[in-house]
């Protein structure tokens, strides 16, 4: 019974290696290379004890350790100690973000598809599919995991040992496959890909901001939340082991869990089931950007409440953060209370000016994955009938560019009053909103630039809108870590966010404002031409 | 060319280049009020990129197209108007349901749901609080067909609008169709059962290569092919394979003889195997099929 169910399951992950190949080529390079070249740049960023001394006073700071974790164990502090601290958490963040993509495609998304109704009427196991996915991610994790610990052992950073470097690395290989049996476990779940994306990504996000929250105020509870298990590798200090079991472990449990659902479970169903609808159609869904609301009503909401999360969240460590007598005590004799309490504020204001990228590029997502709808919608031949309609390319048009940018503004803000609110929750004195919408105002005009490289993308060149989410994966990487591995100036000046003034500390440039508005002015009606003359290529 | 003032669709060598592939090279039919033209050919020939090009969907690289006399890519919308649609392949949103989707495709047609809607869902037995994604093939194409029946157009045009439907909603398909035929409107069927075809078309265009290589009624172009006659006489009949437009003569065991012959040749041939007394006779005429084949296989090496 059992091999029947496993049926060439070696055979099919052959296949869907060879059918991937070059996504998880793309992947693995993409990672590897990131990962070993900042850990070489590290060498001569922090190579005397002044500069690592300072780094790790900053990396000590609450505002840091919410961002990258907590940095482990005691000084003095290395090279090697520096680098796990800032790049664990980021680079668990890419793996979940990898492994997502790829199992939920290769699991629910074929089975979405119909295609894999026609591999299990074959002589295939019914578990096959899924099982070959698993070991597919696995494989892959292993092998990035082990070019992670070579690229570390070539790096050689002073205060590396062979123990932390293969610590790290498979680590964060088995964080990633990790990742891949959640998503695997929620596309067994639900019966579409759609909301195993939404779901594996919102617990991400809760796992996330959860152990932001433990790591700021009891390190010991970030033990509870899987996410925080590659924090406790406790790299070049302790060398700790027990999380990556731990992590197998979990892997394992939903793995077995998966599988036993997709075991009884028929093909094309899920255990949350698809309710049925209305009969007819409300009257507010009534012409494209109604449908354009529609399609994506749940995905704006989910990004915007978890803008406003994440903010809040940010917001209620303030008072930790903008607390300057804790790392400075003897300043109370010197100046009076309310210069503290100015001193405290220009700290957090320095905070959020780092975290504006965070926000900017985040409220950006929702707003291109609406304006690339005019092609994945049209590839998928889902607009083929609303082309044989009398609506205008330039209605379609107007109506995802109304819909992208005001949702990418809305979830901005929503993330900026999250700040407001979570610091009023904590604070004696709380900062005024003002103060965020300076934040808020400057980053306007930068989001509606990407917004229009995407408009202009879907207008002129259909086949790489992916494009434009990879420009601002990169506008974020720069401007967030950029400081920190030392990038020369002119690398942030490659998007519209190198351009912006450090708000909310410095006012707004209201030069900068108007230029950037007229750049996305000029780049949109460019998207409106090639739109209005390109062949609407549907499926087939 | 006094039909050709009043003809709903002009379509005048229309070309259409992907890149270096030329899909179609030569396309040129009219289609008039009141008549179901087939639009028939194999798979790659180009009908559906015919029919996108006529949506506006594609843009033409040569030739003319108009719907109701005006510009089918610059006047898209004020054509689509008065146009109704079935794809080949109906994709919807999984996550709306059959009602909801139907509706928002006759508000975004400018009508409303109205009787002839639950009419049409009756008629095709639709679930329509069903959500999209838990849809069949056949089920999704009901979706669109009942929207586009329940659309007060003047031109209709379905792609292969039956592939997915059993037997009976093809006969409610066919149904509905002369329905529209009888109220005058214009009908753009593109299909390759052949059968569907010659029940109901009027006037039939087949596309080879990007290429219209016939149009015409299915009579008018019997004569393009053979008649098949099966026959036996009491006189031998040995010079009948040489006569012009003969083909395949061939004794049965059971003292039959059969052959092909060219529909215009078929006049001299029977006067002279009447000369022969006939015993028996029997004769078939050509289906489209037989002409749909001879399109496609006889000359292949073109």
């Amino acid at each position: 019974m059992e091999n029947r169910n496993y049926h060439r399951t070696l055979f099919l992950t052959r296949f869907s290696l060879k059918r991937d190949w070059f996504k998880l080529t793309t992947w693995s390079v993409l990672l590897v290379v990131l990962f070993a070249s900042i850990a070489a740049k590290f060498t001569s960023i922090y190579d005397t004890q002044a500069s690592i001394d300072e780094i790790v006073k900053t990396l000590k700071s609450p505002s840091m350790i919410s961002l990258f974790g907590k940095l482990p164990g005691s000084g003095p502090y290395t090279t090697a100690d520096v680098f796990a601290g800032e790049m664990t958490v980021f680079m668990a963040i890419m793996a979940a973000i990898m492994n997502f993509s790829i199992i939920i495609k290769n699991t629910r998304g074929d089975e979405d598809s119909g295609l894999l109704e026609i591999v299990q009427s074959h002589s295939v196991g019914k578990l096959s599919n899924l099982s070959s996915s698993l070991i597919e991610l696995l494989i892959i994790n292993t092998i990035i995991g082990f070019l992670y610990s070579i690229g570390l052992q070539i790096a050689d950073l002073p205060g590396t040992d062979l123990n932390g470097n293969f610590l790290l690395g498979l680590g964060l290989g088995a964080a990633g496959f990790m990742y891949a049996t959640i998503a695997a476990f929620f596309s067994q779940l639900v019966d579409n890909s759609r909301s195993a994306i939404i779901l594996s990504y919102i617990v991400l996000g809760v796992m996330y901001i959860a152990r932001m929250t433990t790591d700021v105020s009891h390190p010991k509870a970030t033990w509870f939340i899987p996410f925080g298990w590659v924090e406790k590798f406790s790299t070049y200090q302790d060398n700790n082991w027990l999380p990556v079991f731990l992590m197998l472990t979990l892997s394992l449990i939903l793995s077995i869990a998966s599988l036993w659902i997709n075991n009884h479970r028929d093909i094309g169903s899920g255990i949350i089931a698809t309710k049925p609808g209305r009969a007819n159609a409300s009257v507010f869904l009534r012409g494209p950007l109604s449908l354009f609301w529609r399609l994506h009503r749940t995905s704006i909401i989910v990004w915007v409440i978890g803008l406003l999360i994440l903010g809040f969240t940010y917001g209620s460590i303030f008072n930790t953060i903008g607390d300057i007598l804790k790392t400075n005590p003897a300043m109370k004799q010197l100046v009076g209370a309310s210069e503290i309490n100015k001193a405290n504020v220009m700290i957090i204001k320095q905070f959020v000016a780092l975290l504006m990228i965070v926000f900017g590029v985040l409220a950006l997502f929702p707003g291109m994955q609406i304006i690339n709808y005019l092609k994945s919608g049209e590839n998928k031949g889902y607009l083929e009938l609303i082309h044989s309609k009398p609506v205008s390319r330039n209605y379609l048009f107007t109506s995802v560019l109304i819909l992208g940018a005001l949702t990418s503004i809305v979830a901005l803000f929503a993330g900026m009053w999250g700040l407001q609110l979570g610091g009023a929750s904590v604070m004696k004195h709380p900062i005024e909103l003002s103060v965020f919408l300076k934040g808020f105002y400057a980053y306007i005009p930068p989001v509606l630039i990407m917004l229009a490289i995407t408009a202009f993308i879907v207008g002129w060149l259909p086949k790489i809108t992916s494009v434009s989410y990879l420009y601002a994966g990169f506008a974020l990487f720069v401007e967030y870590f950029g400081k920190l591995i030392d990038l020369p100036k002119w690398v942030s000046k490659l998007t519209p966010f190198g351009y912006i003034t450090k708000v909310p500390v410095h006012k707004m440039d209201i030069e900068t404002f108007w230029w950037q508005l007229a750049i996305a002015a000029i780049l949109i009606i460019l998207g409106y031409i090639g739109y209005h003359i390109r062949d609407l290529n549907s499926s087939n | 060319m006094t039909q050709e003032k009043n003809a709903i669709l002009h379509i005048d060598h229309l070309q259409k280049r992907f890149g270096k592939f030329q899909a179609l090279k030569n396309v040129t039919f009219d289609v008039y009020p009141g008549e179901v033209f087939g639009f028939i050919g194999p798979n790659g020939a180009g009908k559906s990129t015919t029919i996108r090009t006529l949506l506006g969907i594609l843009r033409a690289s040569g030739g003319t197209a108009t719907l109701f006399g005006k510009d089918v890519y610059k006047d898209s919308v004020s054509i689509h108007k008065k146009l109704a649609y079935v794809p080949g392949d109906v994709y919807l949103w999984p996550n709306l349901t059959g009602g909801e989707i139907i509706d928002l495709f006759l508000k975004l047609g400018n009508t409303k749901h109205s009787a002839r809607t639950d009419e049409m869902i009756k008629r095709f037995q639709l679930d329509t609080t069903k959500k999209a994604r838990t849809y069949s093939k056949g089920n999704r194409q009901k979706v669109a067909l009942v929207a586009a029946f329940s659309t007060d157009a003047d031109f209709y045009i379905f792609d292969e609008p039956t592939s997915g439907l059993d037997p009976l909603n093809e006969e409610i398909f066919q149904k509905s169709v002369l329905e529209l035929k009888e109220a005058g409107k214009a009908v753009l069927l593109s299909s390759h059962i052949l059968s569907e075809v010659e029940k109901m078309c009027d006037r039939i265009g087949i596309i080879r290569d990007g290429v219209i290589v016939e149009t015409g009624s299915l009579s008018d172009m019997r004569h393009l092919t053979r008649t098949v006659i099966q026959y036996q006489t009491i006189n031998p009949t040995t010079e009948l394979k040489d006569f012009k437009g003969v083909h395949n003569v061939t004794l049965e065991t059971d003292g039959l003889t059969t052959f092909s012959v060219d529909s215009d040749q078929i006049s001299p041939v029977m006067d002279y195997l009447s000369s022969k007394k006939i015993v028996s006779l029997q004769s078939t005429p050509p289906t489209l099929e037989d002409l749909f084949m001879r399109y496609y296989n006889s000359d292949e090496g073109r």
